[in-house]
């Protein structure tokens, strides 16, 4: 009896020590006026280097005692990392954030709201798209930062070859000019026209927002997938068509895929971020003089693009958020937008700053591209929805023939509305 | 007989003990102890495993009849008790049962794999000359010490439809029908592959331990059944095997826990192709519940309580007839 009391005291102080420790460590960044430092999470291959020494400088100068600490993060697995460092007592004050995410870590509360101060960040020049990623129920949560689309990389000499002397500009030229292609290298085993892997869904929907579909939209508070829209699935069977016409990309492959094949001569078209026509010229260099970009074609003009990118955002629990919101104004802002989008090839926020790549063969397309786009639905839950993969899977089923355009956009809708509304 | 054996790989266990606690008892009639200093000793590694098991599993539990999802971790908020919710959100799904037998068999087929090819390789070794044996057992160590993901990696492009070289062999012997052949697009194709990987990466493992176990077999019991005129399968079945009983069984329980929760094997392989919906197992499905996109880590952790019971179910049996061998000698 005397011992078991005692074994339970014993515990119970081997207990209050391990909570004394995690106490403490919780309360070691107690508010410290405003001499920072100031905590900066960006995503690895955003910005250039040099860019974001350059902005340490300033900001240091400008805010003297105040070190800027800036922490190169991972894509992968950046969700869970973002929101486990978000519940903390000392997050990282600024964060950039994938523009699909923006509104799950708004949602749960982890953003500080910017609506007061979007005027003086230059609101009103945004890109409308990434506004957009960074709003939920009319608040601002993340300042946009850069943007980046897709475009057509194709190879010129084949297409001379072929006898194809314009890119095309309508899908239906697209079509004709690829199986023009396809018949001009019978010879070569595997050869697509157009390498399109079956599950590069943010290429394909550019079809089916071209065909005026969509992938949910929201009545009330309810979420409904659109996949069994006739406008969605005409353009998926359209696209299942094209891709067995001009084409022999994996039906379930992704796109991860492209670049090895268009090297290797296997595919004349590969729809991709524009960064990668300067990954393929220097992977081949004998394909450099060959490359050329142009939009993806769509039923009367250029298809709207996926606008991907990032939103900067400042964590709610911040101790550093008048610091925080000074970074982000220097980074969001025109001089370093201009240097992002000279040095590192990225579209910047601004409507402003479009004509910087005007004599950029690649980047002049890829800007211009990006006037007409679409965005995935501004839903918190939307992360659930691309983690399991209900839109790959769709496709997939589609391209491999494992169910038809009806029944497999009837189970998307279903799991659409499953994961959106939970 | 049956004495000999379970000795072997006992006596490493209990010889220190045996040793110590008379010698503990003599000199605590020398000096007299205080009756608390055993607990005083055995707090440390008491705190330890309270820390690292024991609380962890509590609170996962705790947070499994709890809404607790990103907004309550982030904004700090009480979670609410909801009672059973989670597990009933978890059993309403049809998909979880579609899973969940999914998961049984592919975790049957790869133990079942994994213990006969094992058992396989540790009789090959324990005839192998010294060199061979060497230079088997130096290869197996390498294939265990490459991380799954690197190996998945690896097997996926071994396996890859376009520039894959399994394709690529199986069209210039002639097969035609392999031409940009994709191995993951069928679901039952793509858990095969997984096997494959699975049971290649527990081999190295289960052979050595099985072949260790083999080498204590005293030699003068083949002599026995030599003279007896049994033959090689009879010997296997009537020395070897019951000799060694006691680690398959210890084996065949690991492969049931590590192949029931099988994640990076899968994970990587829908990362390349497939459809995700036709192969997840518990281990991803129960990932999706808790971190996939929008956090609900009250459904995931219930989902997580779940799959420890039905594993406690299928180990039950087999701790079970540990016990017994035990018992019994």
């Amino acid at each position: 009896m005397k011992k078991q009391n005692v074994v339970v005291g014993v515990v119970a102080v081997a207990l209050a020590l391990v909570a004394a420790a995690c106490g403490n460590a919780s309360t070691a960044g107690a508010p410290k006026a405003d001499t920072g430092p100031l905590t900066v999470w960006l995503m690895n291959g955003s910005a250039p280097d040099p860019v974001i020494s350059a902005l340490k400088t300033e900001f240091e100068a400008a805010h003297p005692g105040v070190t800027v600490n800036v922490q190169l993060q991972q894509w992968g697995g950046i969700t869970d990392k973002t929101n486990a460092a978000l519940s903390t007592q000392s997050p990282p004050d600024v964060l950039e954030m994938g523009n699909t995410l923006v509104s799950g870590f708004a949602s749960a509360g982890g953003l500080a709201d910017l609506t007061g101060k979007q005027a003086s960040l230059g609101s009103d020049t945004w890109l409308q798209s990434l506004k957009e990623a960074g709003t939920l129920d009319g608040k601002l949560y993340g300042v946009p930062y850069y943007a980046g689309d897709r475009v057509v990389i194709y190879n010129k000499d084949l297409f001379a070859k072929a006898g194809i002397t314009a890119p095309p500009t309508t899908r239906d030229e697209l079509m004709t000019d690829g199986k023009l292609l396809m018949a001009a290298n019978k010879s070569v085993p595997g050869f697509s026209a157009l390498y399109l892997p079956g599950k590069d869904w943010y290429a394909i929907f550019s079809w089916v927002f071209d065909s005026l579909g969509g992938i949910a939209t929201k009545s009330g508070s309810k979420w409904q997938g659109t996949m069994e829209d006739p406008a969605t699935q005409a353009a998926l069977s359209w696209v299942k068509d094209m891709r067995s016409a001009v084409g022999t990309a994996a039906g379930d492959g992704l796109e991860t895929t492209d670049d090895p094949t268009f090297e290797a001569g296997k595919a004349a078209m590969v729809i991709e971020a524009g960064w990668h026509y300067g990954v393929i010229a220097k992977d081949k260099p004998a394909l450099k003089d060959q490359l050329g970009v142009f939009p993806i074609p769509g039923a009367s003009q250029a298809a709207p693009v996926f606008l991907g990118g990032s939103n900067l955002g400042i964590a709610a629990k911040s101790k550093h958020q008048g610091l925080a919101y000074d970074y982000i104004k220097l980074l969001a802002g025109s001089k370093y937008q201009t240097q992002l989008a000279v040095q590192g090839g990225v579209i910047p926020n601004t409507t402003t700053l479009l004509n910087l790549h005007a004599s950029d063969p690649v980047l002049s397309v890829a800007d211009k591209a990006a006037a007409r786009s679409w965005f995935v639905p501004n839903s918190p839950n939307w992360a659930a929805v691309e983690s399991n993969n209900i839109l790959q899977d769709m496709l997939a089923k589609i391209f491999t023939g494992k169910a038809s355009v009806a029944d497999a956009t009837k189970a998307a809708d279903q799991a659409l509305a499953d994961k959106l509304n939970q | 007989m049956q004495h000999v054996t379970s000795a072997a790989p006992a006596t490493a266990l209990t010889a220190p003990a045996g040793r110590r606690s008379p010698l503990f008892r003599r000199r605590r009639r020398a000096t007299v102890v205080p009756w608390y200093v055993p607990y005083l000793m055995l707090a440390p590694g008491a705190i330890a495993l309270g820390a690292a098991v024991v609380f962890p599993f509590a609170y996962l539990v705790a947070i499994s009849f709890q809404q607790f999802r990103a907004r309550e971790l982030i904004q700090d908020l009480p979670t609410v008790w909801v009672g059973l919710a989670n597990y009933r959100y978890i059993v309403a799904k049809p998909e979880f049962w579609t899973v969940l037998s999914r998961t049984l068999i592919f975790a049957g087929v790869n133990v079942a794999l994994t213990i006969g090819i094992g058992m396989g390789l540790a009789l090959l070794l324990q005839r192998l000359g010294g060199r061979m044996r060497l230079a088997l057992s130096i290869s197996m160590v390498l294939a265990w010490s490459i991380p799954p993901v690197s190996a998945t990696q690896i097997w996926q492009w071994l396996f890859d439809r376009d520039f894959g070289v399994v394709n690529w062999v199986l069209t210039s012997v002639g097969l035609r029908g392999f031409t940009q052949h994709s191995w993951l697009s069928d679901p039952t194709s793509l858990l095969g592959l997984a096997t494959v990987i699975v049971v290649w990466g527990a081999l190295p493992f289960v052979a050595l331990v099985l072949y260790a176990g083999l080498s204590q077999v005293p030699d003068d019991l083949y002599e026995a059944a030599r003279v007896d005129g049994a033959n090689a399968w009879a010997t296997f079945r009537q020395v070897s095997l019951p000799l060694i009983a006691p680690i398959v069984l210890v084996l065949a329980l690991l492969s049931t826990i590590w192949d029931f929760r099988v994640f990076t094997q899968i994970f990587v392989l829908q990362k390349s192709g497939g459809i995700s919906e036709d192969t997840n197992l518990i281990g991803i499905w129960s990932y999706h519940q808790s971190f996939g996109g929008s956090p609900n880590y009250g459904r995931g952790a219930a989902t997580a309580f779940i799959g420890v019971v039905i594993l406690l179910m299928i180990t039950a049996v087999v701790v079970r007839r540990m016990v017994r061998i035990g018992d019994e000698s």
